[in-house]
């Protein structure tokens, strides 16, 4: 088999050789069960991420994906281990590491523009350079003529629309995405998959991307990492080399696929 | 999902059929003597009554032109009592909804509490603030507690949590969440609440006043059964069930005219 475009290591070596942006070390978290017995989500977990990169966290449920980017948006704390964000430990939530729901998670009450806007408010901006925000958002985002709607009224994936636009808007430095796409029809998402493509052109954040499907992780990612179940562990660090515009119909592309269902298939 | 909708000019006209019903069999009963007039006195009496107590000229009779005293009396103590109710309620309510242990060290003692018939503090509150205003305030603000707290509570706790992440991730301190996350996220309950409040708040007025209080819509009730004047007592169960469902509609309307969460929301 070529190994040209796979590149799979143990995950305790090291492919990040860009200046990193994050760093887990021997992250543990476990929950105590109804019946009071210790669950491990996630067992010593380490690895690093460079600036700008998009690694995909693939696995199937339960293996920890969520548990993880939870502990890396500080939303919960781990049992052990250190997360370091540009070499400092995170200290709690907030805008610098954004996170994209995987359920719809705006805020009904507000419209689609206040939605964008929520975050603003602890900015040092005047009223029109918030306005002229809102507005390029909602451009950049195709939502124009959306502004004054509420979330209940636009679709699954207008609203996934909404949601990375409230985040992308405070430009953060990391961008937690749970899987954004999972609930959306399979044209939607290629929709969203080239916005979210668009969106780093443009904005260049490094970007944690959990799924479960294989084909999105390789259409997106410049990284892979399996997990394992039972704990909750990587069992494999991918590099994927595949040319920036990706297809699914071309040889390297499902050559990977297989080699990587394989390897899922395994666990 | 939605219930079977029927044509718009028939809602409108359902709403009205009841009272209809109910009147024209009362003036009915009334009209062939089927219930003497000194258990049910004739519509046209009530009316007339009505209008006497709401316009007439306060020299003329016992009753006449005191509805704007009376109505001041009560919908000042319903308010005040109302009030109290809400100040206390609605924060206890939202704390305890978030915080376990508030709800550990409250929950108990207010579901005790809250199964006592709100007139059985009758008696005691007349002996701590004797006949008058307080005793109905008090009265008033301990029946509205009750549901202002538990939906602001069940409000709380409802919350989708990732709402509240959202919040924090997006830089909303603990302060700032709770007026721009949690408390519109709650709404449709707290608003819930709040109306049950002001229903039962008119419930308990009633009783504060039925004690002897010299003025207010209550005490006209009272004061009307010794004289033997049951169409003044009908006409003040007309009144007092008209303000009532103003005061729901005005709170509702009051509501939704400064959050923008109960606008959009309920």
């Amino acid at each position: 088999m070529s190994r040209s475009h796979l590149q799979i290591i143990h995950p305790r070596q090291d492919l990040v050789t860009e200046p990193v942006i994050l760093e887990v070390k021997g992250l543990t978290k476990r929950f105590t069960s109804d019946a009071n017995e210790q669950i491990s989500a996630l067992k010593d977990l380490s690895f690093r991420v460079a600036q700008k990169e998009l690694v995909c966290l693939l696995g199937r449920s339960g293996c920890g994906k969520s548990t993880l980017l939870k502990l890396l948006a500080g939303f919960i704390k781990p049992s052990a281990g250190n997360i370091f964000f540009h070499g400092d430990p995170l200290h709690h939530a907030g805008p610098a590491c954004c996170m994209v729901f995987q359920e719809d998670a705006l805020f009904p009450w507000l419209t689609v523009r206040e939605n964008i806007a929520f975050g603003l408010t602890n900015l040092p901006l005047n009223r029109r350079q918030k306005q002229y925000e809102v507005d390029r958002f909602i451009d950049l985002m195709g939502l124009n003529g959306f502004g004054d709607y509420l979330p209940r009224e636009i679709s699954g994936g207008m609203k996934q629309r909404v949601a990375l636009a409230r985040v992308m808007i405070l430009k953060p430095r990391i961008l937690l995405m749970d899987e954004p796409f999972g609930a959306l029809d399979a044209q939607t998402r290629e929709q969203m998959q080239s916005l979210l493509q668009e969106l780093r052109r443009q904005f260049a954040p490094t970007i944690l991307f959990v799924t479960h499907d294989v084909n999105e992780a390789l259409l997106l990612g410049d990284r892979i990492l399996l997990f394992d179940k039972n704990p909750g562990r990587i069992s494999h660090d991918i590099k994927i080399d595949l040319p920036k515009t990706r297809t699914m119909n071309n040889e390297a592309f499902l050559r990977l696929r297989t080699r990587i269902k394989e390897l899922l298939k395994d666990k | 999902m939605s219930k079977m909708t029927t044509n718009p000019q028939l809602q409108r006209f359902l709403p009205w059929v009841l009272p209809l019903v109910l009147v024209l069999a009362w003036s009915l009963i009334s009209s062939r003597e089927l219930i003497p007039t000194y258990l049910l006195p004739h519509p046209q009496q009530v009316l007339v009554a009505g209008f006497d107590y709401i316009l007439g000229d306060p020299q003329k009779g016992i009753y006449t032109g005191r509805f704007l005293g009376d109505f001041s009396a009560s919908i000042g103590r319903v308010l005040l009592g109302f009030a109290l109710a809400t100040i206390i309620g609605l924060p206890l309510g939202l704390l305890s909804g978030r915080l376990n242990s508030i709800q550990l060290l409250l929950g108990s003692t207010l579901n005790a509490l809250r199964a006592v018939p709100g007139i059985c503090w009758l008696p005691l509150a007349l002996i701590w603030f004797g006949i008058g205003l307080k005793t109905t305030v008090f009265l008033v603000a301990l029946a509205a507690f009750f549901p202002i707290f538990l939906n602001a509570e069940a409000g709380a706790r409802q919350i989708n949590p990732t709402m509240i992440q959202a919040g924090t991730m997006l830089g909303m301190n603990r302060r700032r969440r709770i007026y721009r996350v949690l408390i519109p996220a709650a709404m449709p309950h707290i608003v819930t609440g709040l109306r049950l409040g002001m229903g039962i708040s008119w419930a308990y007025l009633v009783l504060g006043e039925l004690t002897g209080v010299p003025n207010g819509l209550g005490a006209v009730i009272m004061d009307a059964r010794m004289l033997g004047r049951n169409d003044i007592i009908i006409v003040g169960i007309i009144l007092i069930a008209l303000i009532g469902r103003l005061c729901d509609t005005g709170l509702h309307l009051l509501l939704r005219l400064f959050f923008k969460s109960a606008r959009r929301l309920t």
